[in-house]
């Protein structure tokens, strides 16, 4: 990340405490170390190690007053949202919550192992959603009325939660035009930053009216989703492919003429028809792997307090001050000897005086 | 430091031979009155029957009459010039002011106890009004001024002074006590040794041990420039304080270089003074 960015994200609680700030400058002109007067500098031998602790020791004391007046101040970084780019989709699942997605592959009320069809669906595109960290999802539901469930986002435990629920029991009729509309509206109105799949879970499928068509079309053709079926067929009931013995007409065969209406959207496209929880399995991975373009996510950055940090600075810096007191030496230490010669001297001012 | 103990008496011997006619304690170029016998000159030289030398003249064979000359004692002036830049405040082992003094006292008393002048002059880069004292043979004057040198605060940064202070001895030659730390530019030396060339200069370079032997081997010190050449930490560790003493070494060595071109070699007060050792220095020197 580029330092100006950090730095335009750096703000503080209290900012006029700031305004001390050139104290810490401080140390440059004062030291804390003692300081002994000598005739001339000149007499020491320039060093480049002195200097080098010099200048670390005045650094050190600029850190430690700066340090304690920033941590004063309570420094931050905003929280931000950060866009990135991943591989993932936008999707939105579009649940069936008929009342016969209770019921197994069989057609049957489970019992004892049985998995039913909401159950088997809710397990595999939990795993679905949890494989990859940079999808969105959306979820909705329909029966007779849509419902929307979740919209989209990138929080995973949510939908993971949201899918979670499609296995209540379901209520009963089969409204898919509605709920193509809400799943198609789930993608916002923007324009697509990244590729769309739209999932429609569903174990049947209904006529959907010729005046919501025109209007379907419309939405899919401004938001272009990649869309999948997933038709969780129940042995025994008619395949999308299947004509009808008697007259071909969407109230004899739903499955077929929403196929056939699918197929006319000029979206991409793909049915997928299966009548087992593993068929179920191997949809879903098939849907992963045509769906891996990149897309933009935001990510969440939360505040972060920097005040630990400022104090750690100024304690840093203060221990290297305190490590420079403590090896600290006297240059006249030699004023044990010179105390031999304080009486001499104190005779000699007495000479003086008298 | 009163010169009336043994101790604190410094016996100087001029190296020359001074004239003038003030009679004092040492062996003068003229010769005359009485003292110690220096040679014999022809009658005609020195007409003075009182002092025919009669072995001398009956010893001749060409029968010639010779005088017996004694040398004539004669005073000279003692000068002591006092370095009173910033550098000479510090105190490590001793009190370099009160270093200064005490020579300076000793060499008053010492001086005008034997008749000689003893005359003062302090500067730092200007001369000291307040601290000047022209040669004066009066004793209480003398130790007077001396004494105040302890309690002068140099605050000026350079020793230029002095310069100025060697032209103010005009004359005769001077025997010249040059009290200080030698902490100067090495132009500054020349400079003093050459302005001081006429006289008979006696450099005592003060010499602290805190900056010199007894320099710690470990340790952080913030050094202080005393003349205002800044602030520096340095990390004294037995190389360093190795280079350090070298340096010192090389300093002493170059103001001996200077100092025995024109005169005396310098004496090296540490930390004590001790009149005897200066006498001897001064005797032997």
């Amino acid at each position: 990340m580029p330092v100006s960015a950090f730095l335009a994200r750096l703000d503080a609680a209290s900012p006029l405490l700031l305004w001390l700030l050139p104290l810490a400058l401080l140390p440059l002109w004062v030291s804390g170390q003692r300081v002994t007067p000598v005739p001339a500098i000149r007499a020491a031998p320039s060093d480049g190690l002195s200097r080098a602790i010099g200048r670390a020791l005045s650094l050190a004391g600029v850190l430690a007053i700066g340090g304690v007046i920033l941590a004063l101040a309570g420094p931050y970084r905003r929280g931000e949202t950060v866009t990135r780019t991943g591989i993932g989709a936008q999707v939105s699942m579009l649940i069936d919550r008929s009342g016969s997605m209770n019921e197994t592959f069989a057609g049957r009320q489970p019992s004892g192992g049985e998995e039913s069809k909401a159950a088997a669906s809710r397990r595999l595109l939990g795993e679905f959603v949890g494989s990859r960290a940079h999808d969105q999802f959306a979820v909705a539901a329909f029966s007779t009325a849509p419902m929307l469930v979740l919209p989209m986002t990138e929080r995973h435990t949510a939908v993971r939660a949201a899918i979670d629920a499609i296995d209540r029991p379901g209520l009963d009729y089969t409204n898919v035009a509605r709920g193509l509309a809400m799943a198609l509206a789930q993608f916002g109105t923007g324009t697509a930053e990244a590729s769309r799949v739209l999932l429609l879970v569903s174990d049947g499928a209904a006529v959907i009216d010729p005046r919501v068509q025109g209007q379907l079309r419309a939405d899919f053709a401004k938001v272009r989703p990649n869309l999948y079926w997933l038709f969780l067929r129940t042995k025994g009931s008619p395949s999308i492919s299947d004509r009808p013995a008697g007259e071909d007409t969407p109230q004899a065969a739903p499955e077929r003429h929403l196929d056939l209406f699918f197929r006319s959207l000029g979206v991409p496209y793909r049915a997928f028809e299966v009548e087992s929880a593993e068929a179920v399995a191997d949809a879903i991975r098939r849907i992963e792997g045509l769906e891996r373009d990149p897309i933009p996510y935001t990510e969440q950055r939360p505040r972060r307090d920097l005040t630990p940090v400022a104090y750690a600075l100024s304690a840093l810096g203060l221990l290297i001050l305190i490590a420079g007191k403590l090896v600290e030496a006297d240059l006249r230490r030699g004023r044990a000897a010179a105390a031999e010669a304080t009486p001499a001297r104190g005779v000699s001012r007495e000479r003086r005086a008298a | 430091m009163r010169p009336g103990g043994t101790t604190a008496e410094i016996i100087y011997l001029p190296r020359w031979r001074p004239a003038g006619s003030r009679v004092g304690a040492h062996r003068g170029r003229d010769a005359g009155g009485l003292g110690t016998f220096r040679d014999q000159v022809p009658f005609w030289r020195l007409p003075e029957a009182r002092r025919i030398d009669i072995r001398a003249t009956l010893r001749d064979p060409f029968e010639g009459t010779h005088v017996r000359r004694f040398e004539a004692r004669t005073a000279v002036e003692a000068w002591a010039l006092v370095d009173l830049s910033a550098s000479m405040r510090f105190r490590g082992a001793a009190d370099r002011m009160m270093l200064a003094s005490q020579v300076c006292v000793g060499l008053a008393g010492s001086a005008t106890r034997i008749g000689d002048a003893f005359g003062l002059i302090a500067c730092g880069e200007t001369l000291r009004d307040d601290l000047f004292l022209p040669a004066t043979r009066r004793r209480g004057r003398a130790l007077d001024m001396a004494g105040r040198i302890a309690a002068a605060a140099g605050a000026e940064t350079g020793a230029a002074g002095l310069v100025t202070a060697a032209r103010l001895l005009v004359g005769r030659p001077k025997l010249v006590f040059l009290i200080s730390d030698f902490r100067w530019p090495s132009a500054l030396i020349e400079q003093v040794f050459a302005a001081l060339a006429l006289h008979d200069v006696v450099p005592i370079l003060l010499v602290d041990s805190a900056e010199d032997e007894g320099l710690p081997a470990w340790g952080l010190v913030e050094l202080d420039d005393l003349e205002g050449a800044g602030r520096r930490v340095v990390f004294m560790r037995p190389k360093l304080r190795q280079r350090w003493i070298a340096r010192e070494r090389a300093r002493l060595d170059e103001l001996r270089r200077i100092a025995t071109a024109v005169g005396r070699a310098p004496f090296r007060l540490v930390d004590r003074f001790d009149p005897e050792a200066l006498s001897r220095h001064l005797l032997t020197s």
